[in-house]
């Protein structure tokens, strides 16, 4: 990715990022601040390393990319965190979620859905192009097998993804998930062409 | 068979796309966290020869083949850990296989996996490994579930496990 790439990628996916974190707010009626976005080229086989290991149990949010170009996102959260995000999506005192039932990953598949559509919204008005969300998919697992979801397609056509890395803070307390925006190939250059034109 | 691998052994895992082949007995070769993803497993009983390759997909003519993920195509993967079986001196009609993974993590009901990516591993897989006449051990393959493999040298001992196990529960 030259510097020329990257700058105009960066800035879309800092402002999808930060437009994803007010729709939460919104959604959740509590103050989200962006604490940490890393963006980064890594090799494909390196992203589980994100998460600390590929048998590290975690809690994904998976959505798929379609329209102009295909990609993907995904929310992953240790289970701790993701029944926290559960209780505050639900207006309850934290801690009052123990283990993740129907209602629980309902409730995560709503936060993907908002988190999705203010995310490629953003990137759709700032770049004319069409991006929509899929309907989410919530899964408890390894982080690996969640991440093959993702790999699989990437690694089809490439070795290398573009990486973006988010944590946040949550009523003064830091959360310590992973927002992996992984775009394929096709997807990375539509938008950054349409960066050049717009 | 399948029984617990030591503890005790050195483990090495392989990343998406790696392949390994050992001649160490104390060694443990794994790969972890396996979605879609199907590892083969390979050893000979009469030899501390094992090895393993974490395929990632299915068929190299779909994509573009990788010198640094040499092993992410079924297609490609087998026979080259095949070949480094043998010049490490396993007798190719000896060799025992075991294949784990290819669970459709977006299978659950209601939530289709259009790629069936994991499927069609595993179907890529059972035909590499059918139509070389390999002994197939062992099939922990489908389901809608991750899985950690573990394969000892020394022994060939396999130890598969899911995520939320403890102690190694076996599949």
């Amino acid at each position: 990715m030259s510097d020329t790439e990257f700058g105009p990628w960066a800035d879309l996916i800092q402002l999808g990022t930060r437009k994803a974190m007010q729709g939460l707010s919104e959604m959740i009626g509590a103050d989200i601040e962006v604490n940490n976005l890393s963006l980064r080229c890594v090799p494909v086989t390196e992203v589980s390393n994100a998460f600390g290991g590929r048998d590290e149990e975690a809690v994904g949010i998976y959505l798929s990319v379609s329209g102009s170009a295909d990609g993907h996102l995904m929310l992953m959260y240790e289970p701790a965190i993701a029944l926290a995000f559960v209780d505050l999506l639900m207006g309850q005192p934290l801690r009052t979620t123990d283990s993740l039932d129907g209602m629980g990953r309902s409730a995560l598949g709503e936060m993907g859905n908002v988190i999705g559509a203010f995310f490629l919204g953003a990137i759709a008005d700032a770049t004319g192009l069409a991006l929509s969300p899929s309907p989410p998919s919530v899964m408890t697992d390894m982080a690996g097998a969640l991440l093959d979801v993702v790999s699989a397609d990437i690694l089809l056509t490439q070795d290398e993804t573009y990486l973006a890395e988010a944590t946040f803070r949550v009523q003064g307390q830091d959360v310590n998930g992973v927002f992996m925006v992984m775009p394929t190939q096709e997807l990375f250059e539509t938008i950054v062409s349409s960066t050049k034109v717009a | 068979m399948v029984a617990a691998a030591t503890d005790r052994a050195a483990d090495r895992a392989l990343g998406l796309g790696e392949w390994a082949v050992s001649t160490n007995p104390t060694e443990v070769l794994s790969c972890l966290g396996l979605g879609s993803c199907v590892a083969v497993a390979v050893h000979d009983p009469a030899v501390p020869v094992a090895g393993m390759a974490h395929m990632v997909l299915p068929d190299s003519t779909a994509g573009r083949a990788s010198a640094v993920s040499p092993a992410k195509f079924v297609d490609l993967a087998v026979p080259l850990l095949l070949d480094a079986m043998e010049e490490a001196g396993a007798d190719r009609s000896r060799i025992q296989v075991d294949l784990v993974g290819g669970a459709s993590m977006l299978g659950a009901p209601g939530r289709p996996d259009t790629m069936q990516i994991g499927e069609r591993n595993a179907a890529a897989a059972r035909t590499a490994i059918a139509s070389r006449d390999l002994a197939l051990r062992g099939e922990h393959l489908g389901g809608t579930q991750g899985r950690t493999v573990r394969l000892e040298v020394g022994t060939g001992r396999l130890a598969v496990t899911t995520a939320g196990s403890t102690g190694g529960q076996k599949e």
